[in-house]
């Protein structure tokens, strides 16, 4: 009795802390909103960024500081904002135009190389969901096998259909993992980067005497491949590369 | 006295044809190579060109080229070489005649010496000779003196002239030279013309005209008219050198028709003279200050430009060929290229150059082409913009600027991606800001939130959720195994179920345990415990004896005392069974205590 009344007590005691942290971010995230409103770029970008120093993350928050950044002239942390809202909402409208909007803007562009035409199926499968979707389609599909398994295995039936079932199924574990995979190590395992500074030198070597490749631009995203105390060595969409200082470059 | 002349020639020309061929015969005979070096004249001009000659024999096909050194008082250039080889015999002789253009760099006796050849690993030196450059610009080499002494300015049988339509122009502005060979008599063979030195010039021939007769003085020439286009590369005094014409006239005598006239080309080689122009000084002027453009690209004459491209619509990054064409008279080779500003809404490559001179009425006039290549860096209706051109028109004294037509250009997006050559196209037609009206609105809603980079796979829920999944299979799959070895392993069923059985006896002894109901308790007890070693034994517990039993427990490595205690406790079971009357209620109970101990006990014992 007494030891399900300190249950009780504790279980009581977590849910109002964290009903009551959800409501203080939802507050800062009016607070930052508020300030959008009143074009106060400045502070709707503090409140937001307070929100993401609380540890929590969402995709409208990304996409309300990418507008925010946006708005107050930093292309670069648009960018880079609307970038990592798209990992968790890759299928929002609001968010694919806002970011091939402001992409736009950018001093810089460029065209990819082409993709082959497996990778451009991949690509295109995949564009419109999230890590987080694919896992538990996964998981479900995995849930499925592993009840298909137990009838066989645990229960004894075996029959023609509950093969071909366990094939079939089987199969669609096969693909809906690699599809999780390939999107894991392009969102997560790869490191993307966005320039963020304005004066963003692309050099040929990871130090300051080193051969100017090109002047790059507030918002270009660049896959990084490896780095040293100062510089990253990266790849352009248009696949060459260069170094560039890691103060030019924020992490996605 | 015209036939002793006539008798006197023919004699000459057979006396010199028999030493010719008597030389001939002893130069074969000699086996070696010579080396006769000669000039055509001793004395030249400063704005003059001495012919030097070198003659190379030897009785072999293969004569060596002679060695000339460089002379620092001259510039020499090959003027050809003409070679006769002859076989008599079956011996070999050959001459080749070597010659060159020594023009002066400097006044003085000059001595050519160190010609050479090597033949054979011999070295065959060459004779010197001296050339001096006089001060003044006319040659008085007496074998080839003109007549100007004898006939004054325009009494000459022979002139040459050389004028200019301009003799003060602007630097790079064409200059038409025309030299004109005045000639009153007949001459041997071919005239040879030395071109007149132009350095600072730029020069260009435009052709010689047809011949003509002209007359001065009450005689009558024929004159052969040869134009240059010469443009001054540089401004102040600049000369054209003079010309040379190198005729053979017949000589005095020889003039004077006889009645054997006929004869006189044959046997009167003639004499060989120099007739020279006179040089032209002009004064060049430089552009004037005033109105010129800032971008001013030295271009001089008229000209015109048009702009014109391969095609109106693109890809990005496609390349279009805009052709820029410069046409007009003037100095085309030197019509500068127009100057491209850069533009952000193109990359831009040179692909070509090109030009065509032609020579119309005494001017240079032509087309230059640039081509350049327009690589668009985006997608849009880009607009290549007017090109201007300028340059400075002489005749008007001014200076002019044209430009071409603005060229539009349509430029789409490929299909997905493309190939791309070289980095970043800039797209500055959109300012942040103002113009940013197009962005779509926050959102109002927070939304679902996470922990800032937690991934799914590491959520409770989804790992809650695979690792049941995983856990079930595993688990019904060993029940599934478990059951099928108990089905069809009798020795391991009873074995797995004898602990079981076992305890229900004793429970069911514990409900039998009073002195009335005695017999059947004992017969309990004696049961479990021998049914119990039975089914992990996998044998019959029907006629196990006691003291069987306690064989088979031994040689399971049960201790002695587990065994001494099982056989007392059975032994004790097989008396209470048949005198049940004399058992107390403590006995019993002390009884089922002890084999309860020893069910616990023969847990240890390894039976398989």
């Amino acid at each position: 009795m007494r030891n399900s009344l300190i249950i009780i007590v504790i279980t009581v005691l977590l849910t109002s802390v964290v009903v009551s942290a959800a409501s203080d971010m939802d507050s800062l995230f009016a607070l930052g909103n508020k300030a959008y409103e009143d074009k106060d770029y400045k502070t709707a970008i503090a409140e937001y960024l307070t929100i993401l120093d609380k540890d929590v993350e969402s995709a409208s928050l990304y996409y309300n500081l990418g507008n925010a950044y946006f708005e107050s002239g930093d292309l670069g942390r648009a960018v880079l904002y609307f970038r990592r809202a798209q990992r968790l909402a890759p299928a929002d409208e609001d968010l694919v135009h806002n970011l091939e909007f402001v992409r736009e803007f950018s001093r810089i562009q460029m065209e990819g190389v082409q993709l082959n035409p497996i990778n451009r199926f991949i690509e295109s499968l995949l564009k419109s969901y999230r890590l987080d979707t694919l896992a538990w389609i996964a998981s479900i599909v995995f849930v499925s096998l592993c009840l298909l398994l137990i009838g066989r295995f645990g229960l004894g039936y075996n029959n023609s259909v509950l093969r071909v079932t366990t094939i079939v199924v089987l199969i669609v574990l096969l693909g809906v993992s690699g599809l999780t995979t390939y999107k894991y190590r392009n969102d997560y395992l790869t490191r993307w980067g966005v320039v963020v500074s304005s004066d963003s030198r692309i050099l040929s070597g990871p130090n300051e005497s080193a051969e100017l490749e090109f002047e790059g631009a507030p918002g270009l995203v660049v896959e990084i491949l490896s780095e040293t105390s100062e510089y990253f060595n990266v790849l352009f969409e248009n696949k060459r590369r260069g170094w560039i200082k890691k103060s030019y470059l924020s992490e996605i | 006295m015209a036939i002793s002349n006539y008798i006197v020639k023919v004699f000459l020309f057979l006396a010199l044809l028999t030493v010719s061929i008597n030389g001939m015969a002893e130069a074969k005979s000699a086996d070696d190579v010579k080396l006769i070096v000669s000039l055509d004249r001793d004395t030249i001009g400063f704005d003059e060109q001495a012919m030097l000659q070198i003659l190379v024999e030897g009785s072999t096909q293969n004569l060596p080229n002679p060695k000339i050194p460089t002379f620092a008082a001259f510039e020499v250039y090959s003027q050809g070489r003409s070679s006769n080889i002859s076989i008599v015999n079956g011996k070999v002789s050959s001459s080749v005649t070597y010659r060159y253009m020594l023009m002066p760099h400097k006044k003085g006796t000059f001595l050519i010496d160190n010609i050479a050849i090597v033949h054979n690993n011999s070295r065959f030196k060459g004779n010197p000779v001296k050339l001096t450059v006089l001060n003044t610009g006319t040659s008085v080499s007496p074998q080839l003196q003109d007549q100007v002494s004898e006939h004054g300015d325009h009494g000459k049988d022979y002139f040459l002239e050389a004028v200019v339509d301009n003799k003060n122009p602007y630097v790079n502005e064409q200059v038409t030279l025309t030299l004109k060979f005045y000639t009153a008599i007949r001459y041997y063979g071919n005239a040879e013309l030395s071109e007149p030195t132009t350095t600072g010039f730029w020069n260009e021939l435009l052709g010689n005209k047809a011949p003509y007769k002209q007359r001065i003085n009450n005689r009558t020439y024929k004159v052969i008219e040869r134009k240059y286009a010469v443009f001054p590369t540089q401004t102040g005094p600049l000369t054209i050198g003079r010309a040379t014409i190198h005729i053979k006239v017949p000589t005095r005598n020889a003039q004077k028709r006889d009645p054997f006239g006929m004869f006189d080309n044959f046997f009167n080689t003639g004499k060989k003279v120099a007739v020279r122009s006179k040089p032209i000084r002009l004064n060049v002027r430089s552009l004037p200050d005033k109105g010129r453009p800032d971008d001013f690209t030295g271009s001089i004459g008229d000209f015109k430009i048009s702009a014109s491209v391969d095609k109106r619509q693109v890809e990005v990054n496609q390349p279009v060929t805009l052709t820029l064409r410069i046409t007009g008279t003037g100095n085309i080779k030197a019509a500068a290229e127009p100057v491209i500003p850069e533009l952000d809404d193109f990359r831009i490559d040179r692909a070509s150059s090109s030009e065509n001179i032609s020579k119309v009425n005494d001017r240079i006039s032509g087309t230059k082409v640039y081509e350049e290549l327009f690589i668009p860096k985006h997608p849009g209706t880009l607009v290549i913009p007017s090109i201007s051109y300028n340059y400075f028109v002489p005749s008007e004294d001014s200076y002019r600027e044209i430009s071409t037509k603005p060229i539009k250009i349509r430029v789409t997006k490929p299909e997905g991606y493309v190939t791309s050559s070289d980095i970043p196209y800039a797209n500055s037609n959109l300012f942040i800001g103002s113009e940013a009206k197009d962005i779509r609105y926050i959102k109002d809603d927070l939304g679902e939130t996470s922990h800032t980079g937690e991934l799914v796979f590491t959520t409770p829920a989804y790992l809650i959720v695979n690792g049941l999944s995983v856990l079930m299979l595993a688990g019904m799959i060993l029940v599934r195994r478990r059951r099928e070895k108990l089905a069809s392993d009798i020795s391991y069923a009873r074995s797995r179920y004898a602990s079981k059985a076992a305890k229900k006896r004793l429970v069911r002894a514990r409900s039998l345990s009073s002195p009335d109901k005695a017999g059947d308790f004992f017969s309990e007890v004696h049961l479990a415990l021998i049914s119990y070693i039975a089914d992990k034994l996998n044998i019959s517990p029907h006629g196990l004896t006691t003291d069987y039993l306690g064989d088979l427990l031994a040689k399971h490595s049960a201790d002695e005392e587990l065994i001494g205690d099982i056989v007392s406790v059975l032994q004790r079971c097989d008396f209470g069974k048949f005198a049940p009357t004399s058992i107390t209620q403590e006995e019993i109970d002390e009884l089922l205590l002890k084999a309860e101990q020893i069910m616990i006990r023969l847990a240890s014992v390894h039976f398989a």
